[in-house]
C-alpha cells in the first residue's frame, strides 16, 4: 500500500539521519583553530596584522588615547560637555576605579601585547628573508602600547632618579592557559620604561628604514626619540630625532591643514593608524567633531583659553570652526580617516628642545628649528628663542594630538589646581582587574 | 483528544463485527443549553460517532449494547443506561476538576493527570484566546505556577524572558526550551537593528490546542541535555470529525502607557539650572557675572536650547514624554475552520495581527495561516502533517540605550521647542541631544520574517496498543532586516545617509522515530513506555551589507549607496543526535511509577565529553483509593516524588575550542586568537527533586496541588573573568553551582455551580535562588561596570545589585553621602564614592510570584478577571543618573529633584545640584534602587454569549461578544513607568531589573466578537 511505503521512507529518513555520529563533528565558519596560528609563514604574518588591528582599537590608538590626554590636560582649553561619564571623570580628576575607559584602555592593551607576544614567539616559522621585520614589527607595536600603559597607570617618570614607582605588569610571553602564574604584579615605571626602550632598539636595528605604513625602524627611532624626552634624556631624545630629520625621508608638508583629516600617509606622517572606511575607527572624530561630520554630538568644546594662545596670523589657528554651538577643532573632521600618532614637526620640537636644553646645535640649531615650524604656521621668523617659547610652539603645532598630559608631567606643570604627580592626574588599576588578580596594587588615591 | 483517538479505535474494532443494530439519536447539550459540538458517543465495545453541529447524533448500535459513554474535552464524561427509547438527550456538566485531563507529556504520549508522577502545568488554548497580545508566552504570565514571565518593555514583538523555577545559569541561556508540535524551534532572535525581536511572535497563538510547561525532572528528562530550563511544549489544534465549524473572530483595540513619569517643566528647569549653576560657581569660587562661570555658561545654554524662542519669556513649555508616546491601535482578525470524517480531520486558520506599539514609530504586524491535517491511511497507519505559514512586519525602534530610541526624548529640555518656525524638527545644537523624532520621519526598520512550521508524521498501529511513529520536522525562519538612516538622522549624519540589509537564514530540521506502548499487563497492572531517537541540525546564515553616501533621501536601497561600507556574510550550525526512553507503570492506578532518561550528544560540546545521560525517576502513591481513605474529606489525594538529571546545552556554538578569528587592518586580513580551548567542555547539569501532594476535595469541586522543590545547578557555565594581562577577558569553563528552591501553590475551584457559577484559579509559587559557587577561591564575577550594578556573588541571588549603600544628604552641605560600610566602619559615612565597599543592596528576581483568576458566568454573561504579581525584587533606575541627577548636567530631571538641599540644616535625599560635578548622582548606589514588587490586573474579560436559541434563529452555531482590557492597573510603589521591567538593552542572565528609558507595558482594551457559522 502506498501510504505504508511513504511510512517506511520517513521511518528510513529519521534512523539514517540518526545514525551518523559524524554529525556533531562540525568546525566553525568563522574562526580556525589556534594551533593554526604558527601553521605556516603565512598566518604568522597574518597574526602580525591582527595585532596592528588591535593596537588600532577605538580604546587604544583608534582615538582614546590621545582623547584622554588632551581631557585630562584640558582645564581651561577644552571642555568636555558629552554625556558620557567615563570621560567626564578623565576631564574632572575624579575617576572611579570602574571607569570604562581606564578598563578598556588596560585590556585592549594587553590584547594588542598578547598577540605581539605570540607573533614573537612564532618566529622561526618565518623565512629568514622576512624574519626580522616581522619581529621589529611585533617589538614596535608592543612597545607603543606599553609606553601608553605606564604614563597613564603610573605615576609620571621623573629624571635624575630610579623610579621605582609602580608601574603596569610587564608580559612578554603569550597566553597559552588560564592558571596562577596568570597572576602578574606590576612591575616598576623603571622596568617598563626599560622594556619599551629594549623593544624600540630592537625593532630600530630589525626593521627596514621605511615599511609604506607599517612600522619601520624611523618610526622605532622616532618613537624612542619620544620615550627618551618623557624620560628627561634629552640628549638622547635629540640624537633620536635628528636621526628621523636627517634621514631625508620625511618632508614637511606645505600646508599645515594637510596633515589632518588624510586617507593615507603624507611626506610627514611617520606612523599613523590607518583607519578606512570598511576598517577601523576614528574616536578623535566621534569625541572632537561633530555630527556634521559622523561624529557625537560634537562633546569637546575648544575654549577661548586655547584659541588666545594663536597669534595674530597663525594658520594652525584658522582650522577651529564654530559648529554645533561651539568652536571645534578641525582636525578631526573625516570620520574615516588616519590618526596620525607621529609626524616630522614632533622631531623638530624634540630636537629643539633638547638642543636648547643642553645648549648644543647637533642637526640644527633651536632657532632654525623652531622658524622651520613657524615659518610653515604662517608667521614670521624669530631672532632668538626660549625654551618657553619652544614648548608653547609645541603646544599650538600638536595641540588636540594627545600630547598634552604627557608634556604637562614631563615638564612638571601643574593641571588646574593638580600637581603634575597628583594621585589623580594616575588612572586607577580597573576594578575588574584588581577582582581577579590578587598581586595587584591599587594606585595611591583610589 | 484521548477520546478521539480511543474512538476511532473502538470504531476500527467495531467494524469487523456484525450483529443486529438499531440507531440511537439525540443531542448533546451544556446544562447552560449550548449544543456540544463534536462530543463523542460510543457503545462501549464497540461503535462510535461525534455530535453535529447542532449537538445532534445518529449512530447505530448492536442490538444487546446497554450502554453509552458520552464524553467531551472539559466536561466530565456520561456513561447513559440504554433503555427502550431510541432518541437520548444528554447534559453534559463541565468537569469540574482538572484530574481527568490528559496531559501531553512528549513524543506522542500523554498521561492523564490523575496517574501522572511529574510536575508538568497545562494552560488550555481557549484560556488565552484573543488576548491581546503579541506573544503566546504573555499568555503563559500569572497562569502557570511557578514560570516567570517579564515581557522586558512595552515594544510590541519584543524580547520575553521565561524563567521556570528561576534562573539557574549564569552565561548559558535560561529561556526553557520550546516544541512546537514535538519540533523544538528556534528562539534566538536574529535582528540587528533597532531593538531584539522575539521569534516566537511569530506564531499565532489562538492556533494552539494547548500549552504543556514540563517543570521537574521527571518530566523533563525525556529532553535532556535541553531540559533543565523547563520545556512548554505547545501542542496545536486538531479537526473533529463531524461536521465542520466555521469561526470568525475580529477585535479592535486601543492601547496607551501604563505609567508614566514627571518631570521639570520650563519654570523648574528654568529655576532648578540657574540653582545648579550658581552653587557650581560657589564650589569653583568663580563670580557668576563672570564671563567664564557657570552660570554664564547656563544662560548661553538656555538660550542655545530655546531656538527660535525667548526662555526668559517661558513661552514654551514641550512635554516631551507626550511626544514620544501615543495612542496604539489594534486590529486583530482570525478565521479557521475544522472538521473531517472517519478518516481525514483537519484544522485551518488565517489570522491577521496589526499593533501599533504605544512608542511613536513602532508597530507590529502578523499575518499567519496553519492547515493541519490528519489521514487515517489504513487500519493500522495514520499520517499527518501540520503546516503552519507565517509572515511579521516589524517597524521597529531602536534599543532602550540608543539616543535614537523614543523614550530618551525625555532627556531634552521644557524649553526646546519641538520644531523650528518652518516645521522642521529641531536637532542639536538646539536639542540638548539628538532629537529622537528625526528618526520616527527619517529613518526606517523594517523588519520582516517569513516563518514556516512544518511536521509530517507517519504511525504505525505494530499491534494492539503499540505504535511506531516517524517523524520529520522543520522550522525555517527568514528574516529580511532593512534599515535606512537619511542624512538628518544620527545614523546617516556625516556619510549622507546610511542604509543596512542583513539577511539571516535559520534552517532547523529534525527527524525522530519512536515506539510508543500502552497496555495491560495483567487486570490491575498498566504499563506504558516510550523508546526512540531523535536528530536535530540547525544551521544559521547571516549575510550582511552597510552603505553610506546616498544621492538623495528618497532613494533607500543599498542600490544607490556610493560606499559599502560592511558586506559580509557569516555561518554557524549545531547539532544533537539523542536516544531517549520512559517506562509508566501503575498498580492499580493506586502505585505509580515513572522512569525516563535521554542520551545526548552534541556539536557544541569538547572532545571529551560528547555524550551525556540524563535519568529521571519518580514515583506516586493515589492514597484516596485506599479502603481506608474512604470516609476521609478527600476525593482525591495523590503524593508523589521525582529526582532526576537534566541538562542545558544553550552554551552557544563552538565554545570548547580555542580559536583564532579575523582581523583586519588597513584592507589586510589577519588572524587574532579570540578564544581559549576547554576540550572539557560540556552541559550544564540540574539535579532535582520534586515532592508533592495533588488532592481534591467536595467531590473534585475543589482541587489543590503542593510542591516541594529543590533544583540544583552545577558545573555551571561560566565566562570566568581572567586577568586581563593575559589578552583575554574571560573563559569558559564548567565551574560553579547555582541552587533554586522553593513551594509552589496552585488551587482550582468551581465555588458556586449554579445558574451563577464562580470559579477560581490562584497560584503562587515562592522561590528562593542562591549562587552557591564559583571558581575555586572566587566569590564574585563583577564585570567593574560604573552603570549597572549586577553582579554573581556567592551566597547571593544572581545577578544581586551590588553596591554602594547611599545614606542620604550632609545637612551641612550638601554633599551626597555613603556608608562606609568597610569592617568596623559599616556605619561611617563618606562623600568619597571610591572608599566606600559595595555591598548587596537588592535582588532582581522575585521571590514570590502568582496569579490569580476569578471567573463569573449567568447565562450566557461572563466577567472574568486575572490579577498577577511578583515580589521580593528591587529595580535599578539605570537612567537615574541622568534623569535623577541633581542637574549633574543637562537631561531633564525628574520632579523629586525639586527638594534638592539648598541650605544648612535642609533634611532631603537629593543632594545640592552642582552642575557639571558628580553628587551621589554614581549609578551604582542604592540611591537608584527601588522596590519591584507589583500586582497588576493584568486582564479583565466582559463576555456575552448569545444562546442557542437564538442562534438557531440567526443560523449561527455561536456569537460572543467580548470587551478585554489588558494591564487595567496596577499596585506598586516603584515610581518609574512600568515595575515589570528589565531594559532591552541591558538583559541577561545576569544583569536584569534595570530601568533605562524602558516603555511601560501598554494599557490595551479591546472590543471583539467571535461568530462560529
Amino acid at each position: 500500500m502506498k501510504a505504508n511505503k511513504i511510512f517506511l521512507l520517513v521511518l528510513t529518513l529519521g534512523l539514517s539521519l540518526n545514525a551518523c555520529q559524524d554529525q556533531l563533528e562540525l568546525k566553525p565558519a568563522q574562526s580556525i583553530a589556534d594551533t593554526q596560528a604558527s601553521a605556516n609563514e603565512s598566518n604568522v604574518k597574518a597574526v602580525l596584522i591582527g595585532a596592528y588591528d588591535a593596537m588600532a582599537e577605538g580604546d587604544l590608538f583608534g582615538g582614546n588615547t590621545l582623547r584622554n590626554a588632551e581631557l585630562q590636560a584640558g582645564d581651561d582649553e577644552i571642555l568636555w560637555v558629552g554625556t558620557f561619564f567615563d570621560p567626564r571623570e578623565i576631564f574632572n580628576k575624579t575617576m572611579q576605579t570602574a571607569n570604562r575607559d581606564a578598563t578598556e584602555l588596560w585590556l585592549d592593551g594587553y590584547n594588542a601585547i598578547n598577540i605581539a607576544n605570540n607573533v614573537l614567539a612564532f618566529l622561526p616559522v618565518v623565512a629568514e628573508k622576512d624574519r626580522k621585520t616581522v619581529e621589529g614589527e611585533a617589538e614596535f607595536i608592543r612597545a607603543l602600547v606599553y609606553f601608553e600603559l605606564v604614563r597613564f597607570f603610573g605615576k609620571p617618570y621623573v629624571a635624575g632618579q630610579t623610579n621605582s614607582q609602580l608601574g603596569v605588569p610587564l608580559i612578554t610571553e603569550p597566553t597559552r592557559g588560564i592558571d596562577e602564574k596568570s597572576q602578574v604584579a606590576r612591575s616598576t615605571v623603571e622596568q617598563v620604561y626599560a622594556a619599551v626602550i629594549a623593544d624600540l632598539i630592537k625593532a630600530e636595528a630589525n626593521l627596514p628604514q621605511t615599511n609604506s605604513w607599517r612600522a619601520s625602524s624611523l618610526a622605532a627611532t622616532a618613537l624612542l626619540a619620544r620615550v627618551y624626552l618623557q624620560q628627561g634624556d634629552y640628549a638622547k631624545a635629540r640624537d633620536a630625532a635628528n636621526k628621523v630629520i636627517s634621514s631625508g625621508k620625511f618632508a614637511l608638508l606645505a600646508d599645515y591643514a594637510d596633515n589632518f583629516n588624510r586617507d593615507a600617509n603624507s611626506s610627514e606622517d611617520i606612523f599613523a593608524v590607518q583607519v578606512t572606511d570598511q576598517d577601523g575607527i576614528n574616536n578623535m572624530n566621534t569625541f572632537f567633531s561633530i555630527p556634521d561630520f559622523g561624529a557625537r554630538d560634537g562633546d569637546i568644546e575648544i575654549l577661548d583659553g586655547h584659541l588666545n594662545l594663536y597669534p595674530t596670523g597663525d594658520v594652525r589657528k584658522d582650522l577651529f570652526f564654530d559648529g554645533a554651538g561651539a568652536m571645534r577643532t578641525g582636525k578631526w573632521n573625516n570620520q574615516f580617516g588616519n590618526i596620525g600618532l607621529i609626524r616630522l614637526a614632533e622631531m623638530y620640537l624634540i630636537r629643539a628642545e633638547g638642543n636648547a636644553r643642553l645648549n648644543a646645535s647637533v642637526g640644527a640649531t633651536p632657532l632654525a628649528d623652531y622658524n622651520t615650524i613657524r615659518k610653515r604656521a604662517g608667521l614670521a621668523e624669530a631672532t632668538a628663542v626660549t625654551i618657553d617659547q619652544i614648548l608653547l610652539e609645541r603646544r599650538l603645532e600638536l595641540a588636540h594630538e594627545g600630547f598634552r598630559i604627557h608634556d604637562l608631567k614631563r615638564t612638571k606643570q601643574a593641571v588646574g589646581k593638580f600637581n603634575y604627580d597628583a594621585d589623580k592626574l594616575v588612572f586607577p588599576i580597573p576594578f575588574r582587574e584588581i577582582e581577579v588578580n590578587k598581586a595587584l596594587e591599587q594606585n595611591p588615591g583610589y | 483528544m484521548k477520546q478521539h483517538l480511543l474512538a476511532l479505535l473502538l470504531m476500527l474494532c467495531g467494524a469487523t463485527l456484525t450483529f443486529a443494530q438499531r440507531t440511537i439519536s439525540g443531542k448533546v447539550t451544556a446544562e447552560n443549553g449550548e449544543a456540544l459540538i463534536g462530543a463523542s458517543i460510543l457503545v462501549k465495545g464497540a461503535s462510535g460517532t461525534a455530535t453535529d453541529v447542532d449537538g445532534t447524533f445518529s449512530l447505530n448500535v448492536p442490538a444487546n449494547a446497554t450502554i453509552l459513554e458520552v464524553s467531551y474535552t472539559g466536561y466530565a464524561s456520561q456513561e447513559i443506561t440504554l433503555g427502550a427509547s431510541n432518541v437520548v438527550n444528554i447534559t453534559l456538566k463541565e468537569s469540574i476538576t482538572q484530574l481527568t485531563e490528559s496531559i501531553i507529556t512528549g513524543y506522542g504520549a500523554s498521561q492523564i493527570k490523575r496517574t501522572l508522577t511529574g510536575n508538568i502545568a497545562k494552560l488550555k488554548g481557549e484560556d488565552i484566546q484573543n488576548l491581546p497580545v503579541p506573544s503566546v508566552e504573555q499568555g503563559l504570565q500569572g497562569r502557570t505556577a511557578g514560570v516567570f514571565v517579564e515581557s522586558v518593555n512595552g515594544k510590541p514583538g519584543g524580547a520575553i524572558r521565561v524563567r521556570v523555577r528561576g534562573a539557574s545559569s549564569i552565561t548559558a541561556s535560561s529561556q526553557p526550551l520550546y516544541v512546537i508540535d514535538g519540533v523544538p524551534i528556534t528562539v534566538a532572535s536574529q535582528n540587528q537593528n533597532g531593538a531584539a525581536l522575539n521569534p516566537l511572535a511569530d506564531l499565532n497563538f489562538n492556533d494552539i490546542e494547548s500549552l504543556e510547561v514540563l517543570k521537574d525532572a521527571s518530566a523533563g528528562a525525556i529532553y535532556g541535555a535541553r531540559a533543565a530550563n523547563g520545556v512548554v511544549l505547545i501542542t496545536t489544534k486538531k479537526g473533529r470529525s463531524g461536521r465542520t465549524n466555521i469561526e470568525f473572530d475580529i477585535q479592535r483595540g486601543i492601547g496607551q502607557p501604563s505609567g508614566y513619569r514627571e518631570f521639570l517643566n520650563t519654570a523648574e528647569f528654568i529655576q532648578y539650572y540657574t540653582e545648579a549653576a550658581n552653587n557650581t560657581d560657589v564650589v569653583d569660587g568663580v563670580d557668576p557675572n563672570d564671563s567664564g562661570s557657570t552660570t554664564t555658561f547656563v544662560k548661553n545654554r538656555f538660550k542655545r536650547y530655546s531656538g527660535y524662542a525667548d526662555y526668559t519669556k517661558q513661552e514654551i513649555e514641550t512635554d516631551w514624554q507626550d511626544e514620544a508616546f501615543r495612542t496604539a491601535n489594534s486590529t486583530q482578525a482570525s478565521l479557521s475552520a475544522s472538521g473531517g470524517n472517519d478518516k481525514t480531520r483537519f484544522f485551518a486558520s488565517a489570522s491577521l495581527s496589526d499593533q501599533e506599539g504605544i512608542l511613536v514609530g513602532n508597530a507590529f504586524q502578523r499575518l499567519s495561516t496553519r492547515l493541519n491535517l490528519s489521514q487515517k491511511a489504513s487500519e493500522r497507519l495514520t499520517l499527518g502533517m501540520n503546516m503552519s505559514l507565517s509572515r511579521t512586519y516589524t517597524n521597529q525602534v531602536p534599543d532602550d540605550n540608543a539616543f535614537s530610541t523614543p523614550l530618551q526624548l525625555i532627556a531634552l529640555a521644557p524649553i526646546t521647542p519641538v520644531r523650528d518656525l518652518t516645521g522642521r524638527l529641531y536637532d542639536r545644537p538646539t536639542a540638548t541631544y539628538y532629537n529622537g523624532l528625526i528618526d520616527v520621519e527619517d529613518a526606517k526598520r523594517d523588519i520582516i520574517s517569513y516563518r514556516t512550521l512544518a511536521n509530517a508524521t507517519a504511525s504505525y498501529q505494530i499491534v494492539k496498543n503499540l505504535t511506531l511513529t516517524g517523524e520529520v520536522g522543520a522550522d525555517i525562519y527568514n528574516l529580511r532586516d532593512n534599515l535606512f538612516a537619511s542624512r538628518r538622522t544620527f545614523a546617516g549624519q556625516g556619510t549622507n545617509g546610511t542604509g543596512n540589509s542583513l539577511y539571516a537564514q535559520v534552517v532547523n530540521i529534525n527527524t525522530k522515530a519512536y515506539l510508543n506502548y500502552n497496555g495491560k499487563i495483567s487486570e490491575r497492572q498498566n504499563l506504558g513506555f516510550t523508546v526512540g531517537t531523535e536528530f536535530q541540525r540547525s544551521r544559521q546564515d547571516r549575510t550582511n551589507v552597510t552603505g553610506t553616501e546616498f544621492p538623495v533621501d528618497d532613494l533607500k536601497t543599498l542600490a544607490s549607496s556610493a560606499k559599502i561600507t560592511v558586506g559580509n556574510s557569516t555561518l554557524t550550525e549545531f547539532s544533537f543526535l539523542s536516544y531517549f526512553g520512559r517506562v509508566n507503570y501503575d498498580f492499580d492506578r493506586r502505585f505509580l511509577l515513572t522512569l525516563s532518561g535521554r542520551v545526548d550528544g552534541s556539536s557544541r560540546f569538547g572532545i571529551n565529553n560528547r555524550f551525556g545521560f540524563f535519568p529521571a525517576a519518580s514515583a506516586g502513591w493515589v492514597i484516596s483509593e485506599e479502603g481506608f481513605m474512604e470516609n476521609s474529606p478527600f476525593s482525591f489525594f495523590k503524593i508523589r516524588a521525582s529526582y532526576g538529571l537534566t541538562g542545558n546545552a544553550e552554551i552557544g556554538n563552538f565554545q570548547q575550542l580555542g580559536l583564532l578569528g579575523s582581523a583586519s587592518y588597513n584592507g589586510v586580513s589577519g588572524l587574532s586568537p579570540n578564544q581559549i580551548a576547554n576540550d572539557d567542555l560540556q552541559w550544564e547539569k540540574t539535579g532535582q527533586l520534586d515532592i508533592g501532594i495533588d488532592f481534591a476535595i467536595l467531590k473534585d469541586r475543589i482541587s489543590a496541588e503542593i510542591d516541594y522543590y529543590n533544583k540544583n545547578t552545577f558545573d555551571l557555565l561560566l565566562n570566568v573573568p581572567v586577568p586581563g594581562t593575559s589578552g583575554f577577558r574571560t573563559q569558559t569553563q564548567n565551574i560553579g553551582r547555582v541552587e533554586n528552591r522553593g513551594f509552589e501553590f496552585v488551587l482550582n475551584g468551581r465555588v458556586l455551580d449554579g445558574a451563577f457559577k464562580w470559579s477560581t484559579a490562584l497560584n503562587l509559587a515562592f522561590n528562593q535562588n542562591e549562587v552557591k559557587e564559583l571558581a575555586p577561591g572566587q566569590d564574585i564575577i563583577d564585570q567593574g561596570s560604573a552603570r549597572l550594578m549586577n553582579v554573581v556573588k556567592v551566597g547571593a541571588p544572581l545577578g544581586v545589585f551590588y553596591g554602594a549603600e547611599y545614606a542620604g544628604v550632609d545637612p551641612q552641605n550638601g554633599d551626597a553621602l555613603w556608608y562606609l560600610n568597610t569592617p568596623g566602619k559599616e556605619r561611617e559615612t563618606t562623600n568619597d564614592f571610591n572608599l566606600v565597599q559595595y555591598i548587596e543592596l537588592g535582588s532582581p528576581q522575585p521571590t514570590v510570584i502568582g496569579g490569580f483568576t476569578n471567573t463569573f458566568s449567568y447565562k450566557g454573561l461572563e466577567l472574568s478577571v486575572m490579577f498577577q504579581g511578583v515580589g521580593g525584587n528591587s529595580i535599578h533606575n539605570g537612567a537615574g543618573e541622568f534623569m535623577s541627577a541633581n542637574a549633574n548636567w543637562f537631561d531633564n530631571q525628574t520632579k523629586d529633584q525639586l527638594s534638592a538641599w539648598k541650605k544648612v540644616g535642609d533634611i532631603t535625599n537629593v543632594p545640592q545640584a552642582r552642575l557639571g560635578y558628580v553628587n551621589g548622582n554614581q549609578s551604582r548606589s542604592s540611591r537608584y534602587l527601588e522596590d519591584g514588587d507589583y500586582i497588576r490586573l493584568r486582564s479583565a474579560t466582559l463576555s456575552y454569549q448569545l444562546p442557542s436559541s437564538v442562534l438557531g434563529k440567526l443560523n449561527l452555531s455561536k456569537l460572543r461578544i467580548y470587551l478585554t482590557g489588558q494591564n487595567l492597573l496596577v499596585f506598586t510603589k516603584y515610581t518609574g513607568w512600568d515595575p515589570e521591567v528589565s531594559s532591552d538593552a541591558f538583559v541577561d542572565n545576569v544583569t536584569s531589573g534595570v530601568d533605562f528609558y524602558a516603555a511601560p507595558q501598554p494599557r490595551t482594551v479591546v472590543l471583539g466578537a467571535t461568530i462560529g457559522f
